[in-house]
Formats: C-alpha cells, structure tokens, sequence
C-alpha cells in the first residue's frame, strides 16, 4: 500500500479506530517526559519529542518479567498474553536495535519463547526524526532519520497530518486495515514528507568506525581502556538505557511452598554481574568492565552476528552523569 | 515464525537419588538425580563435556558439568562445590535425598571425542575441574568404546588425599591394565603412600608423548596456566590441547551475555576452547 495519510483533525478517529482492536502505545506526556506509552482515553499524542528517554527494548523484553512459577508440582511457563500491540512513534534508529536484538532472543538454536511472542504480535509504526539531536549519529552505524529498515510502517509528521508508508507485508496489512480513515497525499504532502528525509540527514554529525572492530582486538590491551574509564562511577546508565544491550539475570522469589522466576534486566557495568561463587570475578575493574561494553558492541556483536550493536541514538551519552562520550572513546581507539 | 517452541527456560523436574559425599571438607557432593518424566529422560542426550542447569526454585540456576557419562542409564551425576556465597550451591549441599529439583540442558559444545578416535588420549585433572573429565573417562572405559582409543593416560592431582573426588573409581582405573593413571597430591598426609607433587611436575615426570595424541585437560586457572607450558614443551599442538572454561551464567543459551569471554560466549560456543583458540583471544586467559 503506498504512502496515504491522516489529517490531524482526524488522527483521534483514527487511534481510537486501532485502540478497539489492539493494544496502541503512543508519545504521550507522563511525568514531565514524552514516553512511549497506552494512549489512554484523554492522552493527546505528543509529537514534539527528539527521542523516548527510554528505549522501546523494554516493550518485547521488559525490565521485570514473569517468565514461570514453581509450586510443589513443578514449574510452569508464563506467556506474555498481552496480544497484537500497536507501536506508534519509535525512532528508526530504536526500530534497527529491535532487529539486533532479534538475531540474539530469535537465533535458531535457541527462540527466546517470551521475547518472540512479543515480536510477533508487534505492529511497529516507525516515526521519521526532524529534529536530530547533537548526541545523535545513526547515519555513521547503518541508519537515518527516515530509514525504514526493520519498521512495518515509516510515518512522517507533516505539521497538519501524518503520512504512513507500509514497509513490511504486516505493515501493509496494518494499513489495509484502517484503509478507511487513510486518504491519498497531496503533491505538498509528498514534497513535505521529501524534505524531512533528505534535509534530517544532514544535521546529524557523523563519527568515524571504519576498521574499528580490528583496532579493537588489537588495542585491547591497551592503556587507553584504563584511562577513558577513570570517570565512570559504575552507575550502568549507559546499558539501562541502551536499545541493544539486552543482559539479564534470572531471580528467584519464594512465597513459602510456591514461588515466581522472574527475568530482570541487568549490566555488564556492575561488578556483580560476573562475579562467580568462588569470588573470581572475571571482569574485576570497572575499566575492564567498560571495555567488555565497548567490546562487545563494536567487535563481538560483529563477529557474531555481522552487525554493530550501537544504533547512534546518543542515549548513553546524554545520560552518563559524568559526562563520558561513547563517540570520544570510539575516536581514541581509532587514533590509538 | 512457529507456534512450538521448546522453552529452553524451563527446567525439567528431576529427583535427588543419591547424595555422595566426595571429600573430607564435605563441601564437594555428587548428586545422582533421576528424571520425573520419561519423555524428559528420552529427550536429555548429552555428550561428555556438556552441562546442564541445575534449577533449585527459590535460590535460582547454576551452570554445572555433566560428570556422568552419556552411557551410564538412567541417572544424571553432576558434583557440585559449595561455595559460602553461592546461593544455589549452598541450597543444593542442604538438599536431601529424594528432593526435587530441575535440570535444564544438556548446553554447550563437548569435549571432541569423533576426532579422538584412533588417537592416544591425555587426560589431566586438578581438584574438583574432573567432573567433565570423568564423564569422558567413564564413556571411553566402556566396552563398546576402550577400542576407539588408543593409550589413555591421566594424571590427576589435589590439594590433599581427602579431596581428591571419585575415590572409588580412581582405584579402579589405577587397577586396569588398559590405561595408565598417576594420581598426586600438593601435600600428603600420614595415610598417604601415593605421589607428592603438582599436577605440572608430575606431567613432566610422566611426560606422555605426544605422537598422535590429544590432552583434554581441566583444573583451576593457575594449574591450566602452569600445565600449558610442559605440554607444549613435550610437544603437544595447540590445536590437539582442549580445556573446558567456566563463566558465571543465568541463561546457558547464549543470550544474557554474562559468560562472554572475548567474542566467545562459554555457554554456546564452549565450554570445551581448544588452547589454539584460547590463544587467539583478545582477552588473555592463561
């Protein structure tokens, strides 16, 4: 189905439209944040917003999430059971972290049963950037602004409406659906929905990765490592908030004869991580730690699956409370 | 994408047997633990090397070797350490026989044993790293398979007589004239009529030739470290030296990145590393 789009007079109609059949998340202003949320019944949609201070991994792999309980009968599995979910609004950058994370919970060998559940019911409706922000470099790690890989749906805000593209077959089964309420684009919607995909490219500042999984390899050693991490408290910001990393624990609670196993997001920034029972730890040092991170994003991850695992949304570094630039340390290990 | 799926995340439930007690200190047991379900024991094919999950609800998951063999019928024998600090082994240490708990596996790659077949077989262990080792021992002593080797040595070594793990059987082995084993100990005690001496020492009085063989060998860090050097010294190839590695785990299939070593991921592509490729490592393990 090709590009159509919806007067923003006649967006409510529409969202209340998907809201009777599926579960819709959408910007919506919570706590003083644009957060990627259910639209409730007085919930305007927010557009105004550069990216989700969180990252959209945690709607197909949550934080806390019930994966059995355990009784004197055994263990038994716990589904997600939440249904076809509609996602509108996650950046193209977050939508290429979700196909990451898809080669490590949907790998052959071993299908992550919770996370491809999620997957398969979500209907991804991507949202081209306007405004990039000066943290951001997609277009150096495999994206753009308006890039449409991995979303089923590609929207443009227009100002006075919205434009859909259908980019996967579900995609165009999404819009067929709710054909009703698309309308054909005008000449000015198309020359508008045009500008944003070439003007945004350009007010992103690119950084350079060429050779960098090599250098990586042979600059492990290096004392680069020790110095660039001297800052880092340890905090873990940098993973909480980052769309590929996708560490956890399982965790165990018992309520006297029955109990819960819960999966629960964790960090290779924490010491506790890899801190074996006979207290070896592995990774001792908090710069070790740091270099496992940085390692496994930009060398591991491509090694293994053929891909850096860094989207460029900037979040690590608008969010490290001391200032650390994942940007910085990729450069000093290229001029290393 | 298809609507079965084995859930690799949930156990299958299993009864304690049989608790040994392997060593003076009592902090090392043998658990023989048993399937509940029948369709669980026909589907659990595990190969020497393997581990598996050991799944205690309420204190949670530990990833521990197979030490039975994949002959033995059955049964599944896994020895277990306890640590203080180690929730789940210490959970396990209290358990009696008869409770019930979950395995999940058989994970990971294993010891290369196709490629073994007509070669002489090395085998060194120290401490409580024999687990593996005694899966592959057990299965090779086997009628239907002594014949696919050829010479089989062991060397193994502990800290003192009492904790050296699986007595029984190493009389055994010491007993058979198809194999030659050389059990030590750091430091005797007035029982002890055996050899004193490291594991590394001991390797370089036995000094198996390394014509035509293959060394699985398994033990504590600075062990592994300071065998690596005679074996090389004798002349065994990097290629032909495997080891077995150990990283904390939570998932065991690759996918919560706790037990990452370099590129490698321990749970999925190891446990079993050859030497030559621990050496390609950026990380540097031994």
């Amino acid at each position: 189905m090709a590009a159509h789009v919806v007067r923003k007079a006649d967006l409510k109609k529409f969202i209340n439209a998907v809201k009777k059949k599926n579960t819709f998340l959408g910007p919506v202003s919570r706590k003083g944040d644009v957060t990627l949320a259910v639209v409730g019944l007085d919930d305007e949609l927010v557009l105004s917003y550069s990216n989700f201070k969180l990252p959209p991994k945690t709607l197909l792999f949550p934080k806390n999430e019930l994966i059995s309980t355990y009784d004197d009968n055994g263990m038994v599995e716990v589904l997600p059971s939440e249904g076809e979910v509609v996602i509108f609004g996650i950046r193209p950058c977050d939508v290429l972290s979700l196909l990451h994370l898809d080669k490590v919970f949907l790998d052959e060998e071993f299908v992550d049963p919770y996370y491809q559940e999620r997957r398969r019911n979500a209907v991804v409706v991507a949202l081209a950037c306007t405004e990039p922000m000066k943290t951001c470099y997609c277009t150096s790690v495999g994206g753009s602004p308006a890039g449409e890989e991995g979303a089923d749906v590609l929207a443009f805000d227009l100002q006075d409406a919205l434009l859909f593209e259908g980019c996967s077959e579900k995609g165009r089964a999404f819009m067929k659906t709710y054909a009703d309420y698309l309308q054909k684009p005008t000449k000015a919607d198309l020359a508008s929905r045009n500008k944003i995909s070439s003007e945004a490219p350009k007010k992103i500042t690119p950084i350079n990765v060429t050779g960098l999984t090599d250098k990586l390899e042979e600059h492990f050693e290096s004392s680069l490592w020790e110095e660039s991490a001297q800052p880092c408290l340890g905090c873990g910001v940098c993973t909480f908030t980052c769309p590929t990393c996708h560490c956890f624990g399982l965790h165990d609670e018992q309520y006297g004869q029955r109990g819960i196993r819960m999966r629960v997001h964790e960090s290779c920034m924490f010491p506790s991580y890899s801190l074996e029972a006979s207290g070896h730890n592995p990774r001792n040092a908090n710069w070790e730690r740091m270099r496992h991170r940085i390692m496994h994003k930009f060398h591991s991850t491509v090694r293994n699956f053929g891909d850096i695992f860094c989207v460029g949304c900037g979040r690590c570094i608008a969010n490290c409370p001391v200032n650390l630039d994942i940007r910085e340390t990729v450069a000093e290990v290229l001029h290393e | 994408m298809s609507n079965v799926v084995v859930n690799p995340y949930l156990p299958k439930p299993v009864i304690v047997e049989k608790i040994y007690i392997e060593n003076e200190a009592k902090d090392l047991k043998t658990f023989r633990l048993s399937f509940c379900n029948e369709e669980d024991k026909s589907s659990f094919h595990y190969l020497c090397g393997q581990f598996a999950m050991l799944s205690v609800p309420g204190a949670g998951e530990s990833p521990i070797g197979i030490a039975s063999s994949p002959l033995d019928p059955d049964y599944l024998e896994f020895t277990v350490k306890r640590y203080p600090t180690g929730v789940v082994t210490t959970a396990l240490h209290g358990m009696e026989e008869g409770s019930r708990i979950g395995v999940r596996g058989p994970f990971g790659n294993c010891f290369p044993l196709d490629e073994m077949e007509g070669r002489n077989v090395v085998i060194i262990g120290g401490g409580f790293a024999m687990t593996t080792l005694r899966s592959t021992i057990r299965y090779m002593l086997n009628d239907q398979n002594r014949g696919r080797f050829k010479n089989i040595t062991v060397v193994y070594g502990a800290r003192s007589p009492g904790e050296l793990l699986y007595k029984n059987e190493l009389k055994e082995w010491e007993d058979r004239d198809d194999m030659d084993t050389y059990i030590t100990v750091d430091k005797g005690d007035e029982n002890w009529k055996g050899r004193v001496g490291f594991v590394p020492t001991v390797l370089r009085q036995v000094a198996p030739s390394s014509e035509n063989a293959t060394v699985l060998v398994c033990g504590p860090p600075i062990m592994l470290k300071f065998t690596m050097l005679p074996l090389l010294e004798l002349g065994f190839k990097p290629e032909s030296i495997i080891t077995s590695l150990e990283r904390r785990m939570s998932c065991g299939i690759g996918k919560c990145g706790r037990c990452a070593v370099g590129s490698e991921y321990v749970c999925k592509n190891g446990p079993v590393f050859s030497y030559q490729r621990i050496s390609e490592l950026s990380e540097k393990l031994l």
